[in-house]
């Protein structure tokens, strides 16, 4: 008796309880008033620019190169004297963080940045996967969010207001490369159907790749046939799956779109277990240092890449001043990674010049308007807004030659040297 | 001890509150929920430190639900991120597909997250000790690498981005994280007392045993699972709304399942001061030491586990105890209302008050030291 007394009692205050946080869920203050950005006409004593990269991680080295990128920016900003602000210099800072190539951290440490540090704009951080994670961060506290490290549509196609990408899309990458292959197919160098192995990090990068190829063979009227359409999980550590479907369908084509490491696994598998295609490509991989240093000369042979910019690409005006700059700072020849972080720091400092504020709506506003002399391919770079912000640009080819040597080989006009396909290590 | 029992007993049914209810416990916890409400408004704090606060106590929630299992139970789970990833994938997805209210994604997250434990929960939890915790991480690597590759749900390797000013501000998620821990901590406190708690600690010491004197240890378990489960999912919802972006790699990772143990070992497993102490020191960790040493917490963590382990398998709240009966004082009251295990010595932390369960004795809970 004594316990169905007490039974009824628990049960009542369990309603009890349950209805009370149901009525306290219905309320809660809303947004302090203290919040928005107050004095930010005012000429600040300095410019902060917040930034997280990968700088240790899986993507350490990538993001280590784009460290490089942002400090060249900023090292020759200060050198002029700063950013010229309403008839003032003001010295430019960057405060950057190591987000550990971890999307979690790349928030956490972005909504630090921006709510503690209250910094003026904020330069965006490498890949895709991790640059979409905090472009939201930026949207929804409303700072510009300039990055060179984001490249998937899906990224651009939010509607949002505050994000811009100096990178042009990864779809036009596959369209690119598509269409030299295309070239080397009509000149009977590549069999007509051609049997394509489609293998992409399953990203938005990668969704990007192969809706760019599949768009391509579709189009094509029946010249393509992608026989293996395969996505496996970022930074993975065996894709002998992945690999022996290829090698089952017997694809003249292994197009793959993967970041370093991934592409340096995967290829070192590929490599020991023997195969070989006619035509190898993963996507913007093969040229780096890194993937040379890894795999070995022989490991990058004939691999096929298109990215957003190379250092053969000028050797006159911005790209000449560009190369110049970077050789005398770091002692090494630049890589597409740091043209593309020193282009969208420049891009930032521009915007804030032109605007005479670091105001950040009239710096967003200047961002999604100007145009802007630039290294990249096309020579000018904006963001525009019927694009979402993301930039567009031509891609150039590269292939690694036996050589050591990796020249631009398409589009025809600014080519260094002629590819080579089918694979002649390939036996047949 | 058993004359104070009834008198105890009698007193507290005299004044309309449950048996396993204090009113001093009750006291301290209206107190505590109000000084928190107020804190904000009053002090009007960094906005950086605010939402941090509001991260903490939905650590703090998350890690109260574990510890209804790993403390209570003692079994411990290696695998809640699969609950935690669960609900929050199945609220960001209600949130993105059907635009739907946050607070209905959270509940239906959690309601799917604790099912998603019991289907897994009700094999598993028949094996005990590290069998168990074996079997949790099998649970937890699995569900991790099929949600990996379940694109359409999750979003792959990219995740899942909510859509912007639909759920509630970071600002406001502080008293929603308040709410979460408010009513979790009602529960692990009824939980601990009430005649169920003393099923749980039967469970703890020997099932078989537990079972004889009448406790279905299956039935209590799955339910244990299920809360569990439930809570950690409504969390992962939570988390979700606080990120404004998820993705399967954080979400599920093994790193994930082992804060949710961290949390309770560094607290100490069992109490109900424990888990919130331990959330703190795993959030002010993580979060300072993130900006300057991203390697370095991992690092702390682990010699922090190390130390525990092998000095004061009570964590914090076992700390806090020693240094109490030190200064020669009573120990706060909640630690020891709370402490499960050692807290026996102190007449307030023996077992919960009989509720009428037939044949039980009293002196069962006292073996738990």
């Amino acid at each position: 008796m004594n316990g169905h007394v007490s039974q009824s009692r628990i049960v009542r205050a369990g309603v009890l309880a349950a209805a009370s946080v149901l009525a306290m869920t219905a309320c809660a203050p809303s947004q302090s008033p203290s919040s928005s950005g107050s004095g930010s006409s005012e000429v600040p004593g300095t410019i902060v620019i917040g930034a997280t990269l990968p700088l240790t991680g899986a993507e350490s080295k990538t993001g280590g190169r784009y460290k490089q990128g942002y400090e060249l920016a900023v090292e020759e900003v200060n050198n002029a004297g700063g950013i010229d602000i309403g008839g003032k210099k003001v010295k430019v800072e960057l405060k950057l963080l190591d987000d550990t190539s971890d999307q979690a951290k790349a928030v956490n440490l972005a909504q630090r940045l921006i709510t503690s540090d209250n910094v003026n704009a904020f330069l965006g951080t490498y890949s895709t996967s991790l640059v979409e994670a905090q472009s939201t961060v930026a949207e929804q506290s409303q700072i510009p969010y300039v990055n060179g490290g984001g490249a998937a549509t899906s990224i651009y196609g939010k509607g949002y207001k505050w994000v811009f990408g100096d990178l042009a899309p990864v779809e036009n990458l596959a369209t690119t490369e598509m269409e030299w292959i295309d070239e080397q197919q009509k000149a009977g160098k590549l069999p007509k159907p051609a049997k394509i192995a489609v293998v992409w990090e399953n990203t938005s990068h990668g969704e990007d790749f192969r809706k760019g190829i599949q768009e391509f063979a579709d189009a094509s009227g029946g010249a393509y046939d992608i026989v293996v359409d395969e996505s496996f999980a970022l930074n993975s550590n065996d894709f002998s799956a992945v690999l022996n479907k290829v090698e089952a369908a017997n694809a003249d084509m292994f197009m793959v779109d993967a970041h370093v490491p991934d592409f340096i696994t995967m290829q070192r598998q590929y490599l020991s277990s023997g195969m070989c295609n006619k035509l190898v490509t993963y996507g913007a991989r093969g040229t780096e240092a890194d993937a040379q240093a890894a795999l070995g000369q022989e490991g990058v042979n004939y691999i096929l890449s298109a990215v957003w910019w190379n250092s053969q690409l000028g050797d006159e005006g911005l790209n000449k001043q560009f190369i110049d700059d970077y050789k005398k700072k770091y002692d090494a020849e630049p890589e597409w990674y740091q043209a593309v972080s020193y282009e969208a720091a420049r891009a930032l400092f521009t915007a804030m010049d032109n605007a005479d504020s670091v105001d950040k709506t009239k710096v967003r506003d200047e961002l999604s308007s100007m145009e802007m002399e630039s290294i990249l391919p096309g020579g000018k770079l904006s963001f525009p807004a019927d694009k979402g912000g993301q930039a567009s640009y031509p891609f150039v080819v590269q292939q690694n030659l036996p050589d050591g040597t990796s020249p631009i080989i398409y589009p025809a006009d600014v080519a260094t040297g002629e590819g080579v396909t089918p694979n002649p290590n390939c036996a047949g | 001890m058993s004359s104070t029992r009834t008198r105890t007993a009698g007193r507290r049914a005299g004044r309309g509150l449950p048996l396993w209810l204090s009113p001093k416990a009750l006291g301290i916890f209206v107190v505590a929920l109000v000084a928190l409400y107020l804190a904000p408004l009053v002090l009007s704090l960094d906005g950086y430190l605010h939402n941090v606060v509001g991260l903490t106590f939905m650590f703090m929630a998350a890690g109260l639900a574990w510890n209804w299992l790993g403390g209570y139970v003692g079994q411990i789970s290696f695998g809640h991120a699969a609950m935690f990833g669960t609900g929050g994938f199945v609220a960001a997805r209600l949130a993105i597909t059907f635009g739907l209210p946050f607070w209905l994604t959270w509940v239906v997250g959690g309601l799917v997250a604790g099912l998603y434990a019991l289907i897994w929960g009700h094999p598993t939890l028949r094996l005990r000790g590290p069998y168990f915790s074996i079997a949790t991480i099998g649970v937890g690597e699995a569900t991790r690498l099929v949600a990996t590759y379940w694109s359409d749900f999750t979003g792959g390797s990219s995740g899942l981005s909510l859509p912007i000013g639909n759920g509630p501000t970071k600002y406001e998620l502080y008293w929603y994280g308040l709410y979460l821990l408010a009513a979790v901590v009602a529960i692990s406190y009824w939980l601990r007392k009430s005649r169920i708690g003393l099923g749980l600690l039967a469970i703890k010491e020997d099932v078989e045993a537990a079972a004889d004197v009448g406790v279905n240890a299956t039935l209590y378990q799955d339910a244990v699972l299920f809360l569990s489960g439930f809570v950690v999912g409504i969390c992962g919802g939570f988390y979700a709304s606080y990120q404004a972006f998820i993705d399967p790699l954080d979400m599920f990772s093994f790193d994930r399942s082992i804060s949710f143990v961290l949390i309770g070992v560094i607290g100490g497993i069992g109490t109900i001061l424990g888990p919130a102490m331990g959330a703190i020191v795993f959030v002010v960790i993580q979060e300072f030491l993130l900006a300057s040493y991203p390697q370095l917490y991992l690092g702390l963590y682990g010699t922090l586990l190390i130390i525990v382990i092998l000095f004061e398998p009570l964590g914090l709240s076992g700390l806090l105890l020693r240094l109490g009966k030190r200064l020669g004082r009573k120990p706060p009251a909640s630690t020891a209302a709370g402490g499960m295990g050692s807290a026996s010595a102190d007449p307030d932390g023996a077992p919960p008050v009989l509720t009428g369960v037939p044949g039980q004795d009293d002196s069962k809970g006292g073996t738990s030291a």
